[in-house]
């Protein structure tokens, strides 16, 4: 519980730190931001109408001036601060574009990614733990050097070519899954979760169930090799590591079947380091959307990400960033407490 | 009788080094010898092509020969061999990756440079000051330098620079001849000093400016009290590189992009800014490690400076780790540069660049320019694949007790 709590109390400066960092990122831009978003050839009235939005008006971080006058509220109403403000009322600012709330749109969009994201852990976990165990298990065997050889592959793969390699041989020459798009258009499904693999299963719609897993089938096949590839790795290097202990001598030289000390002995202490990577690839897998559902047209935070920075809606992009960077934080913490759940030593320290 | 040497001639065991040993352990492995051929071929032909086969990006367009399929010997249709194919705008494949890999290159050698100087060096101070106590001149210096880092914010606010100085000097003060006060005279003097420091040169501004710059000035005396020492700043390190760290690294690369504009210098500058905690987390813990060494405490003891030691005695034995790291963070630098050049953040066309290439091309997948997209695709996947197989074979030469 005191680590619980410990660990907390230090997000602070992390996530303080990070809305700095994301409401800087404007400040990046050369020039006017306003006039940036809006075009050179933008009217005087909407770049100001753009300027009072985003409260480029006032400083930074303080208003020195207003304090000469002893104006100890307008001292502290500054960009930062109100970014700040508005953030824990939960309020992303708005689309210049189309003036909808970023956080409405995050939110709505948000399930696809998450599904996206889950969907390609999931075959991760599902396929990397065993590869790596059964590496470790036959050690230089052909086994062995293939799949560490093809991880190795995996972990050089660019996801963005990877992605387009799919389309060409599943969509296009073979014709086997669809090109983009999360459903059919044609299809309706009654929104519980938001993701359509849960949804379509508890109401019973076959059919739209069939399709949601066909266009999740090549995104999630793109965006899954590169954890793949690396929790195989992990998992033999911690596997191998853990069967020199003594500990594995003591259970073989009891006797005990193969399969048993594998299992029950060495897998239980060797996946400690794979949880880590795991949850440092959640986030990244989050990020790598951004890439995954541009070419798979995946309508999710990612390719709202790229429409948005296509489209210079600066906000969004700050929006989005925040929203992933804040969802990685989370995990690492889910990561770091799991730890110490597994491992009593760490709640010590 | 023949006359015999007394002593029979012994073949002399050659020399060993440290590095002819790890160079004969990369060399006798199979997969690390695939890296470094792979690596050389991409290097070599890089910078060969681009200082002996020049190519002007800007007038490289023939429509005629618009998405060619790749061709072996001329046909009528097509009179010039194109071994990879040509592009939308006719221009040839395997002549824009053969340039390309000049921009990637320069991609990873950059940013990968950038991250290393940067994070190398924080990660070197801050582990080392982690370990060893400061000297008094390293002392002073550190609150002097924490005095005007925090004095600055005053400072601004009562737009006096003056108030930066002083607070410097009053770090100075603290660390030099406040030291041996104690603790109860240390604390008056400290915050009677800030709080008059903030807030007597602001009265000429305004004396609401003077209500706050002495609260702050109070503060900051408060802070400069403490016997601040070597943690401290390898603390306040690490808890900026935890900041980078939040953001997963390919997002926030894209972000910087997505903001300073696109251009492959700006990609080469937001990759090195993103790779920086690895590195300064690398060469925290190498030097954490190194610090507790007998050659470090023996030079300690006949008394060697702290640069000396650190740049005599540690920086040359955190070389392993950093040049493995090195040579995979190549690898997934020219991954980056090609994500940004694909979402078209990177460079800017015509240029060739791998990354952009594919993202010039995908919507011709649908028609069947199937060779527009895979040869630099390729192209990325290969040298990629070298530098983490050369990497991985290094990690395995340089450091025998972790091969297995």
């Amino acid at each position: 519980m005191r680590y619980l709590i410990r660990r907390l109390l230090s997000l602070i400066p992390t996530i303080l730190g990070v809305t700095i960092v994301v409401f800087l990122l404007l400040r990046l831009i050369p020039g006017d931001p306003a006039v940036a978003m809006l075009g050179e050839h933008a009217s005087q009235d909407s770049v100001q109408r753009i300027r009072e939005q985003l409260g480029l008006n006032r400083p930074l971080f303080l208003d020195r001036e207003a304090l000469k006058g002893g104006d100890f509220r307008g001292f502290v109403d500054s960009q930062y601060l109100r970014f700040l403000g508005r953030l824990v009322r939960g309020d992303l600012g708005a689309s210049i574009h189309r003036r909808i709330p970023i956080a409405q749109e995050l939110s709505q969009r948000f399930p696809a990614t998450v599904e996206l994201a889950l969907a390609a852990m999931a075959v991760a976990v599902a396929l990397g733990i065993p590869i790596g165990i059964i590496s470790a298990a036959r050690r230089n065997t052909w086994v062995d050097s293939v799949s560490m050889v093809g991880a190795l592959i995996g972990v050089s793969m660019p996801i963005f070519w990877l992605g387009l390699m799919e389309i060409m041989l599943f969509a296009v020459i073979l014709n086997w899954f669809p090109i983009g798009g999360r459903l059919d258009h044609a299809i309706e499904v009654r929104r519980i979760t938001g993701l359509l693999l849960i949804d379509t299963l508890v109401t019973g719609q076959w059919a739209a169930f069939w399709d949601a897993a066909k266009h999740l089938a090549m995104p999630v096949l793109a965006l899954a090799t590169i954890p793949l590839a690396i929790i195989a790795r992990m998992t033999r290097a911690s596997m191998l590591e853990v069967l020199q202990e003594d500990y594995i001598r003591t259970a073989r030289a009891k006797g005990l079947h193969q399969r048993l000390v594998l299992f029950r002995h060495a897998l239980k202490n060797a996946l400690l380091p794979v949880v880590t990577v795991v949850g440092l690839q959640t986030g990244n897998l989050l990020a790598g959307a951004i890439l995954t559902e541009t070419i798979f047209a995946w309508p999710g935070i990612g390719k709202w990400v790229y429409d948005a920075i296509i489209g210079r809606d600066y906000p969004v992009v700050q929006g989005g960033t925040l929203l992933i960077a804040l969802v990685f934080v989370l995990v690492n913490l889910l990561v770091d407490l799991s730890y110490a759940a597994l491992d009593p030593r760490i709640r010590y320290e | 009788m023949s006359e015999r040497p007394i002593v029979p001639e012994m073949p002399l065991r050659r020399r060993r080094t440290l590095w002819g040993d790890a160079w004969r352990r990369l060399i006798a492995s199979p997969t690390a010898r695939l890296g470094m051929a792979i690596v050389v071929l991409f290097v070599l032909g890089t910078v060969l092509a681009h200082f002996l086969w020049p190519y002007d990006p800007k007038t490289d367009l023939d429509y005629s020969l618009k998405l060619k399929p790749p061709t072996l010997r001329p046909t009528p249709d097509v009179p010039s061999i194109h071994l990879f194919g040509t592009d939308k705008l006719g221009r040839d494949i395997f002549r824009r990756v053969v340039h390309g890999g000049w921009n990637s290159l320069r991609v990873g050698v950059i940013s990968v440079g950038i991250s290393l100087a940067v994070g190398g060096l924080l990660g070197l101070l801050a582990g080392f000051y982690e370990s060893v106590p400061l000297t008094v001149g390293e002392r002073i210096g550190l609150m002097a330098g924490i005095g005007l880092v925090l004095g600055s914010i005053p400072a601004w606010i009562a737009g006096q620079a003056v108030q930066a100085v002083l607070f410097a000097a009053l770090g100075a003060v603290s660390a030099s001849v406040a030291a041996s006060w104690p603790n109860g005279r240390r604390w008056l003097v400290m915050l009677g000093a800030g709080l008059l420091i903030g807030a007597v040169p602001s009265l000429f501004v305004s004396p609401y400016v003077a209500l706050v710059c002495g609260l702050l000035g109070l503060s900051i005396g408060a802070v400069l009290t403490f016997p601040l020492g070597g943690p401290l700043f390898s603390n306040i390190v690490m808890r900026l590189m935890d900041v980078i760290l939040a953001f997963p690294s390919i997002l926030l690369a894209i972000a910087i992009v997505a903001f300073l504009g696109p251009g492959l210098d700006r990609a080469m500058i937001a990759i090195g800014f993103v790779g920086i905690p690895t590195y300064a987390r690398l060469m925290r813990a190498t030097v954490l490690s190194l610090v507790q060494r007998d050659y470090v405490l023996a030079a300690q003891a006949v008394g060697s400076g702290h640069t000396r030691i650190l740049f005599r005695h540690i920086l040359p034995n955190t070389l392993s780790p950093i040049i493995v790291q090195s040579t995979l963070g190549l690898g997934s630098a020219i991954i980056w540069a090609g994500a940004l050049g694909f979402l078209g953040l990177g460079a800017i066309p015509p240029e060739p660049e791998w990354g952009a290439m594919l993202g010039d091309s995908y919507r011709f997948l649908t028609s069947g320019a199937w060779w527009a997209v895979t040869f630099p695709g390729i192209a990325i996947m290969l040298s990629v694949l070298g530098f983490n197989l050369l990497g991985d074979g290094l990690r395995d030469a340089l450091d025998p007790r972790l091969t297995r």
